[in-house]
């Protein structure tokens, strides 16, 4: 199986600050994955490396085991659709407008009508083809875009925030689409999201972005500060980790690593706070809760271990979990 | 005061009598000035999104200049163009001096410089989408130049009519490039300045309010383009 993308060495940096820093990425074809981080952490940074709009300071990319830089070679733009957070459709129809990127993409007009057709098939917009733009809601216009960006025809999708400001029954529509067009076409969808559950239902695989790097841990539970010794400070409250990692500045706990007690526990765990519970809430087949204790910890229990440990908001708990849980980066 | 009174009414009576003389001088300029705008506009709207779209080393310098020469006084391109086309100078041969054709070279360079400014700047204020929109479906640069100018259309026509504008009301490099010599390099202001010196103040009064009723169309049409623009 080739992979849609390698990444290598990639430095990107607006005027003096690190946007991306990622030495190894490998991102396989035929799947969907989801790009999570929160906002500013890189990732419209990195969809536009990935699209070849913009360019890296450093490293290099390939693209379907091809090597590729930007300006991007036609044959190799043709493997590509993107689709803006905000997309961009140019004046005058939905029909014109992917006829314009057919067009733009060199595709024979004897194929145009057929291939305009089943873009606007797979993405549901068929009622829509012969209206002005203008006048698209914002659902609309995001699926014409996806419509625009499928035309001719690609290997790779590139969807930035493409559930946000869309109503349930858009957000569901978009999501049967990326199961069709990954599953059934064997093509490559990557979509960035700030929504985890979002992403984590949807997605095949997941790529997790904090402060422009990529690590392996989930987005939960990640705070900024600085290690010394063991011990990270967030500045509102100090971290044991068994990290000796140099000019680390984050960190992530997992979230089902973290144990909660009524008493403080007698243990070997050397990380120990007591809080204020202020969430409890459903997640998939867990219960996730928010202590704040100087930071916020989110932490998944089971049902049982709600009911068994008979927990109420703004009742003061304790957390507790290794050194080895907090995973530095 | 009777004077001025007296001139300004048989300046209407000409115009609305269609005295031929005064409408071959319009003619003549209007020609002139289309014929400027379009040549400019063909080699400054591209260039100005050209220049707009790619960074490239002295893009600052390009800038300052094109800035320096759209304040440059008319007379010194004039005067450049005399040296250049007069009998004596390199371009003597070609017989371009007082010709309408040297008018149209004179003003297109007038103007090149404000037209191309004005593509670039409708190429800035043109959505930041539309660029990276283009390059992700596959625009090369000359079909990206194509389709940003065609998406800017109307600030660009907005760019001809300034220029054009500008043209019709030049006088310096009519005067010394076209020698105002009657039915054939005689514009309105170059008559204008003729007729006014002779003491023939009514005709230069009804080639003023002529020139005064363009200017007004002009910018009509320039402040529907922008309106229609947003």
């Amino acid at each position: 199986m080739t992979n849609a993308y390698q990444l290598s060495g990639i430095k990107l940096s607006y005027q003096q600050r690190l946007a991306l820093d990622i030495p190894t990425l490998t991102i396989p074809s035929g799947k969907s994955i989801a790009l999570l981080g929160e906002n500013g952490a890189g990732k419209s940074s990195l969809l536009k490396l990935l699209a070849f709009t913009s360019q890296a300071n450093e490293g290099a990319i390939t693209l379907l085991s091809q090597p590729a830089t930007c300006p991007l070679k036609a044959s190799q733009r043709q493997q590509i659709g993107v689709v803006d957070q905000h997309p961009y459709l140019l004046p005058g129809t939905v029909e014109n407008n992917i006829k314009l990127a057919l067009k733009l993409q060199g595709v024979p007009s004897s194929q145009h009508s057929a291939l305009t057709k089943q873009a606007l098939e797979q993405t549901k917009t068929h009622h829509l083809a012969q209206q002005e733009v203008s006048t698209l809601s914002g659902g609309e216009l995001k699926r014409v875009a996806i419509a625009r960006a499928i035309s001719y025809q690609p290997d790779i999708l590139l969807l930035d925030e493409p559930f946000s400001h869309l109503d349930q029954h858009h957000i569901q529509l978009l999501e049967e689409f990326i199961v069709n067009f990954t599953q059934h076409a064997n093509k490559t969808v990557i979509f960035s999201s700030h929504n985890r559950l979002q992403g984590l239902a949807m997605a095949d695989d997941v790529i997790n972005l904090v402060a422009g790097k990529t690590t392996a841990s989930p987005l939960l539970n990640v705070f900024h500060g600085a290690l010394s010794q063991h011990l990270f400070n967030t500045g509102k409250m100090q971290i044991h980790s068994t990290s000796t990692l140099r000019d680390a500045h984050h960190i992530a706990i997992d979230p089902r690593e973290i144990i909660i007690s009524a008493q403080p526990l007698q243990s070997s765990m050397r990380n120990s706070f007591s809080g204020r519970l202020i969430l409890i809430a459903e997640e998939e087949e867990s219960v996730r809760l928010i202590v704040e204790c100087g930071e916020r910890f989110h932490v998944l229990i089971s049902p049982e271990s709600l009911n068994n440990l008979n927990l109420s908001l703004g009742k003061t708990v304790c957390l507790s979990f290794k050194s080895t849980a907090v995973t530095v980066f | 005061m009777n004077y001025f009174a007296e001139s300004l009414s048989s300046a209407f009576k000409l115009i609305i009598s269609f005295d031929p003389d005064i409408y071959q001088v319009v003619f003549t300029s209007v020609l002139i000035s289309i014929t400027a705008a379009i040549i400019a506009a063909s080699l400054a709207v591209p260039a100005g999104v050209t220049m707009a779209l790619n960074n490239f080393r002295g893009k600052s310098f390009v800038q300052h200049l094109l800035n320096t020469l759209m304040a440059m006084p008319t007379v010194v391109i004039g005067l450049l163009l005399y040296g250049l086309f007069s009998r004596l100078g390199p371009l003597g041969h070609w017989g371009l001096l007082y010709t309408p054709t040297a008018i149209i070279i004179a003003e297109a360079i007038l103007i090149f410089p404000i037209m191309m400014n004005l593509a670039i700047t409708a190429v800035r204020s043109a959505d930041p989408r539309l660029v990276p929109t283009l390059i992700s479906l596959g625009a090369k640069p000359v079909s990206l130049t194509i389709h940003v100018i065609r998406t800017t259309r109307l600030a660009m026509l907005a760019a001809l009519v300034t220029g054009f504008g500008r043209a019709i009301g030049e006088v310096g490099a009519a005067m010394m490039l076209g020698g105002n010599i009657e039915g054939f390099t005689r514009t309105m202001t170059t008559a204008i300045a003729l007729e006014t010196s002779k003491g023939e103040f009514e005709l230069g009064l009804a080639l003023g309010i002529l020139l005064l009723l363009i200017a007004f169309a002009l910018n009509f049409i320039l402040s529907w383009l922008n309106s229609s623009n947003d």
